[in-house]
């Protein structure tokens, strides 16, 4: 993956996940922290962190971008969520408009 | 169809009011044959006899045929013996029409029609159905018969000479009103109407040369298919509609009202000129289609061509959300959710629409919910939960912040007795709340509201639909506490509340923006014109749908008054003829939303009310209003850009091209409802090239998938 396709989202402890730019588009919420104009940290080192998101949740949100790709190009699977996590990933999939 | 099935049923029984009028009149369209039966008035020089019928129908003038229907279907009403089902009498009365028609072909197959055979059944069917909608309809206006029939024969013959006899709709309308107007039609009558069966008779002639008399019927039963579905209480509603609108008029006492009543065509402004220029396009397109079409061509040309490829492909499926999945695991695993803090109040409505919904929700959830110091409560359904439940849920809830409580459908759990203890539990336990609604509170009387409303000095919205206990005290109630603060009043069907008693109470309202009074049979013209001359300036929306009792005066005191109402529903408000529209079109021109159901307006009116008002028009239903058509579809794609939601549900007479020349520029368009209009094809469901729109109600739908 080269570096210009990708974003960087930093979860709350610190756990680093680096994601096709595609995929996190998907995510409201993120595509407008890339492209708004203004010279944001985050559009110039491609970079997001989120204090409030778990590294846990973080990951399933980055398992669902590739499942949403996937799915929208053909393959139709299920995308399965354990339900200990279903709150929280809930709130967060608010706050990320996706 | 159900018409099909009446093939034992010997014919018609006719209507005993034709039977009044033993003169022979002069020419008038057609009716069928039927089986002419003895009574005491008929004239005897008509003889009921088939054979005699037969030859003397093939050959007759005008008069005699017409005086045979009208002194047949007088008798035949003494010897009612058939019970026909509602369904067939109201289809069989659109076939009346129908068969009328075809009979009047030159060919002599009139002979058949009387007397027992097969194929005549059916047709008899259609005449015993129409007379007796007919009888239905003769027996609720004999009071007024003069008065009415020179009324709607005049209006009607000023329709008969602007359209174009090729439209179907009023071609049937008028063999329908003529029937009656049967004494009365004198030299302008005639006239006309001998055009039309001429017409009529050489396009028959032309196409039934061949095949036998059964299959004649057959093919036109299945060509009249789509027409069988008209219910014959629109045809009813329609005649009341003119019967009755005209003693409205009496019963106001203002000349002004009474003419403008008659002179439909002559306002000045802009919504005539529309109307005007729409029948003018109207009757040019017929006068040069002639007689070379057939009865189903729109009367004006929509060119649309799908487009394949650009549009939105209707098999390939959008991935569901994020939020989406999560709240469905949620829902499923309702049980095993410990807490809700945290969550931010959407979430938690999101969540408790679901599991209303899909009926999981229950008392532990509702504790979740009712935890903490809440917000926002919003149950769209709660008949599941108990007295005790609820008593026991709201004893301990702290509502010092709830801004806004939703009990939807509370009647059981609600009652007087147990408010005290609940929600009222002090004079100032809810200060904090400004929308309140419990909807379907039947056990909720004045003094319990009483009790509540003191208790909630702040409300700004109050929803008390379907609370069938209140009475008029009620508002008196909400407007000796609430009359400087509340904005928004709700009282559908309640039905207790006397709309003339609780008017000087409604008009202490002083801030009141939205006002429900649907489904309130006291709500009349008086009401209206009372409660908006007081308080129609600030109002913005109105819901007024299933008052029946609502003429177009009121319309016309609504638009005066209302300059920034933005919101208005008047389904099912069957007296409202197309002056309404016109009245809304000068008056009200910031409506952005407006609900027709059922209504009877033309399509002419809509397309020029469109004309007009389209611009600013972001919500549109014209849901079951049967005589929208292409003069609709080209205002709405011409003028509509900022339309969001259209309903277009059971509108039978849009075709494809319309609907594509519709969606495809209204290009703000994202909700399209179609339920019922099952004469919408593949052709425009992947032909169309606006991929944000969402068509509801065919086969693509996903409407119930939450559940």
């Amino acid at each position: 993956m080269k570096k210009e396709e990708t974003v960087k989202l930093i979860s709350a402890e610190g756990m680093e996940f680096v994601i096709d730019k595609e995929a996190a588009m998907l995510s409201q919420t993120i595509r407008n922290m890339l492209t708004s104009p203004g010279g944001f940290a985050e559009t110039e080192h491609g970079e997001v962190t989120f204090p409030e998101i778990s590294a846990l949740i973080l990951e399933k949100i980055c398992q669902y971008f590739y499942w949403n790709l996937q799915y929208s190009r053909g393959k139709e699977t299920e995308f399965h969520i354990e339900p200990e996590l279903t709150l929280e990933l809930m709130m967060a999939a608010n706050y990320l408009h996706t | 169809m159900p018409v099909l099935r009446s093939r034992e049923i010997p014919p018609v029984p006719p209507n005993p009011r034709k039977a009044r009028y033993n003169v022979d009149p002069p020419s008038t369209p057609t009716q069928g044959r039927e089986q002419p039966a003895t009574r005491l008035s008929s004239p005897p020089s008509l003889t009921p006899s088939p054979k005699t019928d037969g030859s003397v129908y093939g050959s007759a003038p005008f008069s005699l045929r017409r005086s045979l229907r009208l002194y047949s279907k007088g008798s035949s009403n003494a010897d009612d013996q058939f019970g026909l089902p509602a369904v067939e009498k109201s289809i069989g009365s659109r076939n009346g029409d129908v068969s009328k028609k075809r009979k009047l072909s030159g060919d002599v197959d009139d002979g058949d029609v009387n007397g027992g055979g097969g194929g005549n059944e059916v047709v008899e069917s259609y005449m015993k159905g129409k007379s007796i909608a007919e009888s239905e309809y003769i027996e609720k206006s004999e009071r007024k018969d003069e008065i009415e029939n020179v009324n709607r024969k005049r209006r009607f013959s000023r329709e008969e000479k602007g359209k174009g006899k090729l439209v179907v709709e009023t071609d049937l309308e008028s063999e329908d009103e003529s029937l009656v107007d049967v004494s009365f039609s004198d030299v302008e009558l005639p006239a006309e109407e001998v055009k039309s069966p001429d017409e009529k008779l050489s396009k028959r002639s032309n196409r039934r040369t061949s095949g036998g008399r059964m299959e004649r019927f057959r093919d036109a039963a299945r060509r009249n298919a789509s027409r069988f579905a008209y219910f014959n209480t629109r045809e009813e509603e329609e005649e009341n509609n003119n019967n009755l609108s005209v003693e409205a008029e009496r019963e106001i006492p203002s000349v002004e009202e009474h003419i403008e009543e008659k002179v439909v065509e002559d306002w000045p402004g802009p919504f005539s000129t529309a109307m005007k220029i729409i029948r003018d396009r109207t009757a040019n397109l017929n006068v040069r289609q002639g007689s070379s079409s057939s009865d189903q061509v729109p009367s004006v040309q929509i060119k649309w061509v799908p487009q394949k490829g650009k549009g939105k492909d209707g098999s390939k499926r959008l991935p569901p959300s994020l939020l989406d999945l999560s709240l469905r695991v949620l829902v499923d695993n309702a049980d095993a959710i410990a807490s809700l803090d945290h969550v931010p109040d959407a979430m938690r409505h999101k969540l408790c629409q679901m599991l209303c919904d899909s009926r999981q929700m229950n008392s532990n959830l509702l504790d979740l919910l009712l935890s903490g110091s809440p917000t926002e409560i919003r149950l769209r359904e709660c008949s599941w939960l108990t007295e005790d439940q609820f008593s026991e849920c709201f004893v301990k809830c702290d509502t010092s912040n709830l801004t806004v409580l939703q009990l939807d459908y509370c009647g059981q759990c609600l009652a007087d007795y147990n408010i005290p203890s609940t929600l009222a539990r002090s004079l100032n336990s809810l200060p904090a709340l400004t929308t309140l609604s419990l909807t379907g509170a039947y056990r909720l009387s004045d003094a319990g509201l009483s009790v509540l409303v003191s208790s909630a000095p702040a409300l700004r919205s109050v929803n008390l639909s379907q609370c069938s206990f209140l009475t008029h005290g009620a508002i008196e109630i909400l407007a000796s506490s609430l009359a400087s603060v509340l904005l928004e009043l709700f009282i559908n069907d309640c039905q207790s509340i006397d709309a003339m008693l609780m008017l000087p109470s409604l008009k202490k309202l002083e801030r009141l923006k939205v006002l429900s009074v649907a489904g309130l049979e006291s709500v009349t013209d008086k009401f209206i014109k009372e409660i908006i001359t007081a308080r129609g300036d600030g109002m913005k929306e109105l819901i007024l749908s299933g008052c029946g009792k609502l003429t177009d005066s009121s319309l016309k005191i609504i638009a005066e008054t209302c300059s920034s109402l933005r919101s208005l529903d008047i389904g099912n408000v069957p007296k409202l003829t197309d002056n309404s529209l016109g009245y809304l079109a000068s008056g009200c021109r910031s409506l952005e939303l407006l609900k027709l159901c059922r209504n009877t307006f033309s399509d002419d009116a809509i397309g020029a009310f469109l004309e007009i008002s389209g611009e600013v028009l972001k919500e549109l239903a014209l849901n079951n209003v049967g005589k929208v058509g292409h003069n609709t579809a080209l205002s709405l794609a011409r003028r509509s850009r900022n339309l969001v939601s259209l309903d277009l549900s059971w509108c039978r007479n849009l075709t494809d091209e319309a609907m594509g020349l519709i969606v495809d520029s209204c290009l703000s368009l994202r909700v399209l409802k179609l339920f019922g209009c099952t004469q919408i094809t593949d052709v425009f469901l992947y032909g169309h090239s606006n991929a944000k729109v969402e068509i509801i109600g065919l086969k693509l739908s996903p409407l119930l998938e939450h559940i």
